[in-house]
């Protein structure tokens, strides 16, 4: 059973608001893309949409109270939330670095979650 | 009292006065960079979500990562800063007086470099009715209170202003686990960025209702409610249209505003379309040897063109405080149909080579953006989409400064195409 | 609660500040009321500040010769307690030449009621004051000036403070009682005080707050008057320029007043509304601040505005009844003796309030002897404001003090020594306006965007106070619920 859904593609200014039709894991036709990239952009939100995590974990500092996190790549949509769950249980010492990894491999969806600030002392 | 001098201050260390003390150091001059926070970075330092440093780095970086290469590339230079100090007066001969923990400074510059930034449109300068309870707060404000301070400001919240702070504020109080109930816009389409409106809201199912703005405010002590109501193309209110909706925090994205109160104790004129300086395109304002670059010249989308702006006007400042070039004044550039702002607004009549910046006053589809030179047509683009929150940059390579430059809109029409 | 206070001021607005600071030079214990957070909660807070001459009332009423003589106590004050005044003058302008005959009237009175210095002028004159301003004519009051209402209030109840005089915040009187010539005064979070005076200087809630003891038939008819602020915008006034009285004689119409900052006031309006604290601004009024004070001073329609407000006047009498204007009421009730009851202070009660003060002292004096108290102090200081201090003054403090050296508030310049001040003050009002009112940090342009998140922060990292008791105000408003995510390391 065909299925139609409408994804603005948001790769870049033109932001093409695509018409996509699919059906199970196939598009069947897309409309209104201007490049070939609006067809890669709708496959990925219809049948694999991942976002990055950004938000912050408290931290024992000097200056600082918080430092911001994210994941190293984005993590499905639908588990943004556990994800997020999953950082709330951190708490941090400075020093900490840029990069530091402070959960490795979060869920098994394959990316860290680090550090995106140094926080010195 | 401290005393100094130095060829170029550099005034606020966000992401177009760092990137002006880098290359006005790596120009050969002189450096002293002034920052009244006390950490590098600006405002990039609060904005913890990504989508910096596509242009300059070619990295999807957070806000605070970007600060970091920009540091880097600071330190590395060798430019001296000072954080955590305050300029609170200059004058046209380029003098400064600085509040720093050490005393106050007398700091004498051949060329200042002003880079400090913007403030958030309140809701005093809305002039919304209402009572004045706790819990309205602007949406930059927020961003500091919640990413900075760990604290969490509300409970169910209503924004009004669909900018991009707006949006960006929306998912992260949705991400930590507050009720953003809706975005409400006046105008008939959403002020921010695209990306930002779907990754922000429909991710999170938070909706925007356009044509639409807070009439009133609710609560004595803590905010209760607000009234939305809609409004016409004219922004008439429609009072047939009220709906209170129960919250008790109102965040405010509804406009930035370069804040020149010290430009203005330098005699620097402003333009009334951005609330910055008249600059020419060497970014010098009316005031000999003071340049102007980032937030506080006009409001940018994106953190990597302040820099990119920022590393030229060092450049170009530390041209000047060489005396390789005099001050000139220059042409003033025409603003046509469709434009809102055009940056620079003067072009010297010694160049022939010019980027201009602008924004359009409302979005268009399928246009032409023209720029005339005199009666020549030096640049034609066809584009599909245009809309006023996305800065257009485009590079003039050989134009007579002698004759006028306008920018304008030209509406292609489908019939003749 | 046992102790017997002598007195019991119920109300610390300006009327009760100035009286407790009045009463504070004798031996006496007294003890303030007050059921906002602060002084100034109310009324007083968003009174213009301005310091009338005293031409507008009856000759012979409470309010022109309370008017009159409080005007001759402010200059005295401000030098003992360092609060700011200015006797900047007055135009009250007249549009049309058929309001002449109004100015004379007014300037009748004036003479009838004592007032120096007024004088007719005609419009060139008024170009000649005040470029910016249009008018056919004008009376000129040279005597009249401006303060800060709040500033005033701080500094008298500090200096009373000083003097031994207790202020208790977030205390609103619910019932009055008297036991055996004592007063049993209950408040709102269940305790008793007891005094041998009683004071009402509730302002709004007077008329209330006197029948909860007296049989009277006071009626407060509140009356709202919204107000616009501008961003500074120094160069266009110099005095206060104010239209010619209404013929119903209500108010004084909507005026413009420049701030000791270099802002702007515009208004009060006058808008009779059925609650005593309904201090929400409407659109409607808003428009009419805008519209009737560009006719006398065109170029305000330009300016940025940074903040509008609302406060409530205590009035008498509704105009609809034809009543024009009720006197002050300050007497002791017939019938519940030493209970004295100050209702109906309005406008001119500001300029009015230090008489209205030594009035009451007298009223006092005339039962018991006052005995003067040898440790006295008259003066108080004001904290540093760093803005004002020349560049070498400023360099000498910070060298003293780094913390000086650190900016808070940008719009206002103000030092993070001074939010410390502000914080450390000695009635002990900690809530982020109390802050704003005693050094201006977040009374700007950015209101406050700027400088919120460092004073919160230097409420919970130096006083130690929890997110959730930073307060806007009294304790309904809240700033924060708490932190986003828990920072206790075992979690």
């Amino acid at each position: 059973m065909a299925q139609e859904r409408k994804i603005i593609c948001i790769l870049c200014p033109n932001c093409c608001e695509l018409d996509v039709s699919y059906e199970g894991k196939e598009i069947l036709s897309i409309e209104n893309d201007r490049c070939p990239r609006g067809l890669e952009y709708a496959s990925e939100e219809l049948f694999n949409p991942a976002r990055t995590l950004i938000t912050t974990v408290p931290i024992k500092s000097r200056n600082w109270k918080t430092v911001s996190v994210r994941t190293t790549k984005p993590v499905p949509k639908s588990r943004i939330f556990d994800v997020y769950d999953e950082v709330k249980k951190i708490r941090l010492r400075a020093p900490i670095n840029r990069g530091d990894i402070i959960i490795e491999n979060v869920l098994g969806f394959g990316a860290d979650v680090i550090a995106t600030r140094t926080v010195k002392e | 009292m401290i005393e100094k001098k130095v060829d170029i201050a550099v005034i606020g260390a966000g992401p177009g006065g760092l990137a002006a003390a880098v290359s006005a150091k790596e120009s050969g001059a002189d450096v002293l960079l002034i920052e009244r926070n006390p950490f590098l970075g600006g405002i990039l330092i609060q904005c913890i979500h990504d989508g910096f440093g596509l242009h300059l780095f070619d990295k999807n970086y957070t806000g605070p990562e970007y600060a970091e290469e920009m540091v880097n590339r600071l330190e590395n230079a060798g430019v001296p800063y000072l954080t955590n100090c305050m300029v609170i007066d200059l004058n046209e001969k380029k003098e400064l007086t600085v509040v720093t923990s050490k005393g106050l400074m007398k700091l004498i510059a051949k060329a200042v470099i002003l880079a400090m930034g913007c403030r958030e449109r309140t809701r005093g300068a809305l002039e919304i009715p209402g009572t004045r309870p706790a819990g309205i707060y602007t949406a930059g404000v927020a961003q500091n209170l919640v990413n900075i301070q760990n604290l969490r400001i509300g409970n169910d919240v209503v924004i009004l202003g669909s900018g991009d702070v707006g949006l960006i504020m929306a998912r992260r109080l949705k991400i930590e686990g507050l009720n953003v109930i809706r975005v409400i816009e006046i105008l008939p389409y959403c002020s921010g960025l695209v990306r930002n409106r779907v990754q922000c809201l429909e991710d999170y199912g938070i909706p925007l209702t356009l044509s639409s703005t807070v009439i009133d405010i609710h609560g004595k002590d803590r905010l209760e409610a607000v009234t939305m109501a809609k409004v016409d193309r004219d922004f008439n209110v429609d009072h047939d249209t009220t709906e209170k909706i129960d919250c008790d925090t109102l965040l405010l994205s509804v406009g930035l505003i370069p804040e020149n109160e010290l430009s203005k104790k330098a005699g620097v004129n402003l333009d009334n379309r951005t609330s910055g300086a008249l600059v020419d395109n060497f970014y010098e304002t009316s005031t000999e040897g003071i340049f102007s670059c980032g937030n506080v010249l006009h409001i940018h989308d994106v953190a990597d063109y302040a820099s990119n702006e920022g590393f030229f006007v060092g450049e170009k400042a530390a041209e000047y405080a060489k005396g390789k070039w005099k001050h000139s004044g220059g042409k003033p550039v025409k603003i046509g149909n469709g434009i809102s702002y055009v940056v620079p607004q003067y072009i010297r009549n010694d160049c022939n080579e010019v980027e201009l910046k602008f924004r359009v006053t409302q979005p268009f589809e399928n246009v032409r953006i023209i720029v005339k030179n005199g009666d020549d047509v030096v640049f034609k683009k066809r584009v599909l989409k245009v809309i006023p929150s996305e800065m257009n940059i485009l590079k003039l390579k050989s134009i007579d400064p002698e004759k006028d430059v306008e920018v304008k809109i030209v509406i292609i029409d489908k019939n003749i195409n | 609660m046992d102790k017997i206070h002598d007195i019991i001021i119920i109300g610390a607005g300006v009327v009760g500040c100035a009286l407790a600071r009045a009463l504070s030079r004798y031996k006496l214990d007294v003890l303030v009321l007050e059921k906002e957070d602060d002084v100034a909660g109310s009324t007083s807070k968003a009174n213009s500040g301005v310091i009338h001459a005293g031409y507008h009332k009856k000759p012979g009423s409470l309010k022109a010769t309370l008017n009159v003589a409080g005007h001759s106590y402010f200059q005295r004050l401000s030098d003992e307690l360092d609060f700011p005044v200015k006797f900047i003058g007055k135009l009250v302008v007249a549009k049309k030449e058929n309001e002449i005959e109004d100015l004379r009237k007014l300037m009748d009175r004036g003479f009838k009621n004592g007032v120096k210095g007024l004088e007719l002028i005609d419009g060139k004159q008024i170009k000649h004051f005040e470029p910016n301003v249009n008018g056919f004519a004008a009376m000129h009051s040279p005597v009249s000036g401006i303060t800060s209402p709040y500033l005033m209030c701080i500094a008298l109840a500090e200096n009373a403070h000083l003097n031994g005089v207790d202020f208790v915040f977030d205390t609103e009187v619910t019932g009055i009682s008297k036991e055996k010539e004592i007063f049993v005064v209950q408040v709102s979070n269940g305790s008793i005080y007891r005094s041998r005076w009683l004071i009402n200087s509730a302002g709004l809630n007077s008329a209330r707050v006197s029948q909860m003891i007296c049989e009277n038939d006071h009626r407060m008819y509140p009356c709202r008057g919204e107000y616009y602020i501008t961003d500074k915008v120094d160069t266009l006034i110099k005095r206060l320029i104010y239209p010619t009285p209404s013929k119903d004689g209500v108010t004084l119409g909507i005026h413009i007043t420049p701030t000791l900052d270099g802002n702007i006031l515009i208004g009060p309006s006058a808008e009779y509304i059925e609650r005593l604290d309904d201090t929400a601004s409407t659109r409607e009024v808003m428009d009419k601040l805008k519209r009737e004070s560009s006719q006398f001073l065109p170029p305000i329609k330009e300016a940025k505005f940074i903040r509008n407000y609302a406060g409530i006047r205590a009035k008498l009498f509704h105009p609809s009844s034809g009543v024009k204007d009720a006197d002050f009421v300050i007497e002791e009730d017939e019938s519940i003796k030493r209970m004295i009851n100050l209702i109906g202070i309005e406008s001119p009660g500001l300029t009015a309030a230090p008489a209205i003060a030594e009035k009451v002292v007298g009223i006092i004096g005339e039962k018991e002897a006052l005995v003067d108290d040898e440790k006295f102090n008259p003066e108080r200081k004001a904290p540093v404001v760093f803005e004002h201090l020349s560049d070498d003054e400023k360099a000498r403090l910070i060298e003293q003090d780094p913390d000086y050296g650190e900016i808070v508030c940008r719009c206002e310049t103000i030092t993070k020594k001074e939010v410390l001040a502000a914080l450390n003050n000695p009635l002990g009002v900690r809530t982020l306006d109390g802050v704003k009112k005693r050094c201006r940090a977040g009374m700007g342009r950015c209101q406050g965007g700027f400088c919120t998140p460092r004073i919160v922060e230097i409420m919970t990292d130096e006083y130690g106070i929890s997110p959730e008791e930073i307060y806007k105000n009294n304790e309904s408003s809240n700033m924060f619920f708490g932190k986003v995510k828990d920072d206790r390391e075992e979690g």
